[in-house]
């Protein structure tokens, strides 16, 4: 008996003790909840490049909202990191996200996969006329929207004014224009200092198929075909692209470092004074200019990304909306902290303070901002007609093909470009297939 | 008689109960994810299209798994990972653990440091070696080539040096562990047996083959099959320093399963994946045992 009454105390002290190291997390959690007052909302978002400005924008939101605390979770700063972040949380079905930020490729995915509240009812066609058609369209899935864009960006060509007037230059019209000005300046200043042609974004991740498609389209090419849908990225144009890449940027006139660079790299080079050109999101114009970071200021010049001879230029939609989890539990605060985020007077403050480009399209006509960021009116075509990348729900799976058959080909200057097209190519579509 | 039987019976009723808890957790933990695996490798699961539903496709996964280069690249990887980071922790684990095994100023303090890097979360010791290897501002670059800004090389840009760097920064990390583990079994051997061999007139090289190495031999194995089982599951140093570039020659099983289930969605071809870097240290495992088991006892019988 003695034996049966210690084997029962045993289990009871194990079952016990998994008991509360299971149960206390979870009480624990809604417990704090509840002796707060105030709605807490979660923001799930990521390190912004200047932090000062969005803490402003947080103590403005609850001084005007004093019963919403909003709780932000931060994030990685690499897309690909990010996305996997969300999607584990959104998948797991989890209370903890309200609000979240979402690139511009993410709506239709996680519109199909019943991640993100459909909010036709609060943001209606009416309300959607006033924002920049493209944000709203990769905002749109099947008829209904499920984002509300809040800052939108392009590719753009960053260049030093000076040493282009320096040599008698004007801003490169197209890629060979830009490659031969490259080698010109750096053969000559590259003598007495360290300096490339052109930095970008060449590492493995989605920011590689956004450049590698600027170049695609401005050589006449496409990734997708627009009619039958099926991939083109084995089509001469799309490869003589690729091979222009490979063999006058990379290991080039930019150096063969680009292969590991996401857009902090990149614009450290350009910032520092050792590039002479630079393809970055307009967030680039702010920062090359601040005094504190950047040994440039005042001498970066801004245009349009160059073309193929034949071809017009081409920039790749970017840009951040906010959605609502269909799984939160606060959704008319989250509502009202995303109404907030994307007003006009926010969008106004994050123009002029942090350089993003707003989505309202009033926003382009408005004096202060023209005033301080030139650059905005001088791109308005450029915002207005950027590129989206293909929308389809599959689109994480057809990036990561794009990605390992871009990285694969251009960091080898030996690759059999033609062949490993056609592979992807072929992968596509039968990726795509899935989906129909 | 009849008693004692029942004292055995109520001793093994005893037993079980106190096996339960430890058999669930195993259950939960490991038998339930291995089985659901396998389940979810025979459908089509995809998360951005649930309107696909999921369809039972059986064996077409793994169908598709062996026409897949970038999985067959990754396998390779994965192995030469295993056997060449494994080798040379051992190697460079054995060097340590005779070296901090003698007797001199300040061994306490050596002892500690060595485990410092296997202290450090490999993220962020990935994080250090990622910036050790960068083309601008690394460590390696300045090392080499000082001032000469023109020699700089990015290494992770290159097929080769990536896989090098990340193998270096394994081996970095793990040795004090294989160390830690070799120490336990050289402790083991008492300072007769080298004052013994020493009046013999055995020199350095002798002892060494003839004592240590067999007496030590339990202990090596055993950090073999930990390093092994462990290099197997490399994830973090890859995700952090080359994310599989440039051009696949990093990425690694662990990887691309991962990047299959979480950043594409394709919750039934990535669980095929899992199922196959199961298999393999299965597989492993099986043979390391049978060698420990064959190896070991029939040393320490004879």
């Amino acid at each position: 008996m003695k034996k049966w009454k210690l084997a029962w105390n045993a289990a009871l002290t194990i079952f016990a003790v998994f008991a509360i190291t299971v149960m206390v997390p979870i009480t624990g959690c809604t417990k704090k909840e509840e002796d707060e007052t105030r709605t807490v909302i979660r923001f799930v978002t990521w390190k912004p490049n200047q932090p000062e400005v969005w803490e402003e924008i947080f103590r403005r939101f609850e001084a005007e909202h004093p019963d919403i605390r909003v709780v932000r979770e931060v994030g990685p700063h690499s897309t690909t990191a990010f996305h996997d972040l969300l999607t584990q949380k959104l998948k797991n079905r989890s209370p903890d996200v309200d609000v979240f930020f979402m690139d511009v490729i993410w709506p239709p995915e996680f519109a199909s996969a019943g991640w993100a509240l459909p909010l036709d009812e609060r943001f209606p066609h009416s309300e959607q006329e006033k924002f920049l058609s493209g944000a709203i369209l990769a905002n749109s899935y099947k008829g209904r929207i499920y984002g509300v864009p809040l800052f939108v960006g392009s590719g753009m060509l960053y260049y030093r004014k000076d040493l282009l007037k320096r040599y008698g230059f004007t801003p490169p019209d197209t890629w060979q224009e830009m490659v031969e000005q490259a080698w010109k300046i750096v053969s000559e200043e590259g003598k007495q200092r360290e300096l490339y042609g052109f930095s970008g974004q060449f590492k493995q991740y989605e920011g590689l198929v956004c450049d590698m498609m600027e170049y695609i389209l401005s050589n006449q090419g496409s990734i997708l075909n627009p009619k039958t849908g099926g991939s083109e990225i084995a089509k001469p144009a799309a490869v003589g692209a690729v091979r222009f890449v490979r063999d006058s940027i990379i290991g080039a006139i930019a150096p063969k470092g680009v292969l590991t660079y996401q857009e902090p790299e990149s614009i450290a080079l350009f910032i520092q004074g050792k590039a002479v050109f630079h393809r970055n999101w307009p967030y680039a114009w702010e920062m090359s200019n601040n005094p504190k970071r950047s040994k440039i200021v005042g001498k970066v010049g801004i245009t349009k990304l160059p073309h193929f001879p034949g071809g017009t230029s081409h920039a790749t939609l970017g840009g951040w909306q906010l959605g609502i989890s269909k799984y939160s539990q606060n959704k008319k605060a989250a509502w009202t902290f995303v109404r907030f985020l994307t007003s006009k007077k926010i969008q106004k403050c994050l123009a002029l303070k942090a350089g993003l480009a707003p989505t309202r399209k009033a926003l382009y006509e408005d004096h202060e901002i023209i005033k301080a960021h030139p650059q905005f009116w001088d791109m308005k075509e450029v915002f207005l007609t950027a590129y989206p990348r293909p929308r389809t729900p599959l689109y994480p799976a057809l990036s990561n093909v794009l990605q390992h058959y871009f990285h694969k080909v251009i960091s080898d200057p030996n690759s059999d470009i033609e062949k490993e097209a056609f592979a992807a190519s072929q992968e596509i579509d039968r990726i795509l297939q899935l989906a129909q | 008689m009849k008693r004692r039987h029942s004292s055995i019976t109520k001793e093994r009723i005893f037993a079980v109960w106190l096996l339960i808890p430890c058999f669930l957790v195993v259950c939960i933990f490991a038998f339930y994810p291995i089985v659901y695996s396998f389940f979810l490798s025979l459908h089509r699961i995809i998360l951005g299209l649930p309107s696909i539903g999921q369809p039972f496709i059986g064996l077409e996964n793994y169908r598709a798994l062996l026409h897949d280069s970038i999985a067959l690249r990754s396998l390779v990887n994965t192995f030469a990972f295993v056997f060449i980071s494994t080798f040379f922790e051992l190697l460079f684990g054995l060097i340590i653990a005779l070296v901090i095994n003698k007797h001199f100023m300040g061994r306490g303090l050596v002892r500690a440091a060595i485990l410092v890097p296997w202290a450090i979360p490999t993220v962020v010791s990935s994080q250090m070696w990622r910036f050790i290897c960068n083309d601008n501002y690394g460590l390696v670059n300045y090392i080499l080539f000082g001032s000469d800004v023109a020699q700089y090389k990015a290494w992770l840009a290159d097929p080769f040096f990536a896989f090098a760097a990340i193998v270096v920064a394994d081996v970095w990390k793990t040795s004090s562990f294989a160390a830690l583990l070799i120490l336990a079994g050289l402790q083991t051997i008492p300072d007769e047996l080298y004052e013994t061999a020493k009046i013999d007139g055995a020199n350095a090289w002798q002892r060494f083959r003839k004592i240590i190495l067999p007496l030590i031999k339990p202990a090596l194995l055993i950090a073999l099959l930990f390093r092994t089982m462990d290099a197997f599951r490399v994830f973090d140093l890859v995700f952090v320093m080359t994310q599989g570039g440039p051009a696949n020659s990093t990425n690694v099983l662990q990887f691309y399963g991962y990047k299959k289930i979480f950043a594409e969605g394709f919750m039934g071809y990535g669980s095929t994946i899992s199922v196959l870097v199961f298999m393999t240290v299965f597989v492993l495992s099986l043979l390391y045992l049978r060698i420990i088991r064959t190896r070991l006892f029939a040393e320490t019988v004879t």
